[in-house]
């Protein structure tokens, strides 16, 4: 789950929701609507923003892969009239406090850059379903190209603290559009792969090596967000393997919360409305069985 | 400092329809009512009008669906619900419970749809009343085709008439050349109350520019972009009509409410603002009795169709000044 902004994803066959009860399915508390005053707010890397809010209720129960939505209008503008969802890359429980990485791509994202320390943005959080780490999970691997990676970091942290090991691939078209590496180092992973297209290393051939010499060694489940390509290479290798895939769908948004239907995953011809990025996902699963199209 | 006179907001239409406000939100952006019952006091809104209700379940529309345009969106949702039943069995329990009156939406593709689904919420405990959706502009078959005529749309509110005793609102297209023989045609059949404006058809382009934006093309526009034309509409309508209108069109701030007022509407919903800002409804009704309260009445009625003609005689004709599109 990334800022809208970004453009939908497209639908992939075989998108089976999480479970709603037992060991995995995830933890959903109801969501807090806040004016949540912005505590820190700026630039990371070119285009790249950083904003940490002050939001209790949203960092109270917050989990990994679930988002919140964030009006970017100001006062009396009456544009963006779409506020934005926004993955929640990480947390201070105690302190109270959210973190969220942008990429700016359009003119929402590029209006959100104003919001300077002190100001209050209304903010409806945490929203959606997140990424559930199984029980006996021992090993896992995270792949995530671009602001997608921003989906993928707070889960690391979350493994990292149960002892779980945690390989995270991080992808980007260059060396400036690397986010993540850094909080997955601090999350504890034991292997950060930051891979880019200036010098071939994101390739499918590198990367489904690389994919394949961790799952020869053992894999409980991969986690993967922003990329079709990255997708397609975990499903082969869940095919192959027999691995588990949970991956995190970006969609345009009206209400975040599952009501207005603006975000259904889409197949055209269903016979009945198919799951919602915003309230069945952002996360969804593909079982190890499902054929990949 | 505003003085603290009490200010009663309450307005009753017919049917017995009483409304502690006149700030309601609009169907589609307020779901069910219970999506924002843990974010929103929502017993302090005036009504909620659910989400289109259909007879049977409908599958919405292709993807994408909704996309931002210039103070505005374009949204093809598509009618998406689970079915009149399956509405009634889920929420009607909640809404009964609920102080606040919420206003069932309906949609059809033929008259005998809609006048089955309003059979099906006669008598339902927690349905306040029905919206006649007959203006949805994203379904293929049915919906927009009872709004733009007038005799049909007359038929069909003839028919749900004479299927339910409930309040019965109905919802005007703006996609109309002339929306005032609709409207007429709408009181006469036994409407209570006419609401305006649904969407104004719109379609947006897609990325490379190979394609419209939208799985279905078109989609409906709304937002603050369409407030002139929704003003345009109720200045239009209220004119013509003596049953009560409420307004609907990119209502964002207080001047807005005041605007639809000025212009003879009764009440006000507030629909797409609502995503972006969520509490906006709940904070209008107070900013309403603290205007009221500035000068110095004690209801808000007084405020509606200041910016009306003055009508010589019932019989005379409205004046349609500044309508120049019209041949």
């Amino acid at each position: 789950m990334v800022g809208a902004s970004a453009g939908a994803t497209g639908s992939l066959p075989r998108l089976a929701r999480l479970p709603e009860t037992g060991p995995s399915a995830p933890r959903v508390a109801p969501p807090a609507l806040l004016e949540a005053a912005v505590v820190t707010h700026g630039l990371i890397a070119p285009e790249y923003w950083r904003l940490v809010l002050d939001a209790p209720a949203i960092a109270r129960t917050v989990e990994p892969g679930q988002f919140a939505m964030l009006t970017v209008a100001r006062g009396e503008e009456s544009w963006p009239v779409l506020p934005r969802p926004m993955a929640i890359y990480g947390w201070d429980r105690a302190g109270g406090r959210i973190e969220i990485v942008y990429r700016v791509v359009g003119e929402g994202t590029r209006r959100l850059t104003r919001w300077s320390c002190g100001d209050r943005i209304v903010t409806v959080g945490p929203l959606g379903r997140g990424f559930v780490l199984l029980p006996a999970a021992q090993r896992i691997v995270l792949l995530g190209r671009g602001i997608g990676t921003c989906s993928l970091t707070a889960l690391a942290g979350v493994a990292a603290a149960r002892g779980i090991a945690v390989h995270a691939l991080v992808s980007a078209r260059h060396s400036d559009a690397l986010v993540g590496g850094e909080a997955y180092r601090a999350a504890g992973a034991v292997e950060v792969r930051e891979v880019v297209d200036t010098d071939g290393s994101s390739g499918v051939g590198p990367v489904g090596a690389w994919l394949a010499e961790n799952c020869r060694t053992g894999v409980d489940q991969i986690y993967a967000c922003g990329s079709d390509r990255l997708l397609r290479l975990a499903l082969e290798m869940a095919r192959a393997t027999g691995t588990g895939v949970q991956v995190s769908l970006e969609a345009h948004m009206a209400c975040g919360l599952g009501f207005c239907h603006g975000c259904a995953t889409g197949h055209p011809g269903l016979v009945e409305e198919s799951p919602l990025v915003c309230r069945d996902g952002p996360v969804f699963r593909h079982l190890p069985s499902a054929p990949v199209a | 400092m505003i003085g603290r006179g009490a200010v009663d907001l309450s307005v009753e239409l017919p049917r017995g329809l009483r409304l502690d406000n006149p700030i309601l939100v609009a169907s589609g952006t307020f779901g069910y009512g219970v999506e924002y019952s843990e974010v929103v006091d929502i017993q302090r809104l005036g009504a909620i009008c659910c989400k289109g209700t259909t007879l049977r379940p409908r599958v919405g529309n292709i993807t994408p669906r909704v996309t931002e345009t210039p103070a505005g969106m374009l949204n093809s949702i598509g009618l998406q619900n689970p079915g009149v039943d399956a509405v009634v069995r889920k929420y009607g329990p909640t809404w009964q419970g609920w102080h606040v009156p919420v206003i069932v939406n309906v949609a059809g593709e033929s008259i005998d749809d809609y006048v089955e689904v309003a059979r099906r919420l006669d008598g339902m405990p927690g349905v306040a009343g029905i919206e006649l959706n007959i203006s949805c502009p994203n379904v293929g078959r049915g919906g927009l085709q009872f709004a733009i005529d007038a005799e049909a749309a007359g038929a069909v509110t003839a028919a749900v008439r004479r299927a339910t005793e409930l309040p019965l609102l109905v919802k005007l297209s703006p996609n109309v050349a002339d929306v005032r023989p609709i409207a007429r045609a709408i009181e006469a059949a036994g409407a209570d109350a006419i609401t305006a404006i649904n969407t104004l058809s719109g379609i947006a382009v897609g990325p490379g520019r190979r394609r419209p934006l939208l799985g279905n093309v078109y989609g409906g526009l709304s937002g603050p972009a369409i407030k002139p034309v929704a003003l345009r509409i109720v200045y239009e309508v209220a004119q013509v009509v003596d049953i009560p209108i409420i307004a609907i069109g990119g209502v964002a701030e207080l001047g807005d409410v005041l605007d639809y007022l000025a212009v003879g509407a009764i009440g006000v919903q507030v629909g797409t603002v609502l995503f972006a800002d969520p509490t906006l409804p709940v904070r209008l009704i107070d900013e309403l009795a603290d205007e009221c309260r500035r000068l110095g009445l004690n209801s808000y009625l007084p405020l509606v169709g200041t910016a009306l003609p003055k009508r010589s005689s019932p019989m005379s004709a409205p004046s349609s000044k500044g309508v120049e599109y019209r041949p």
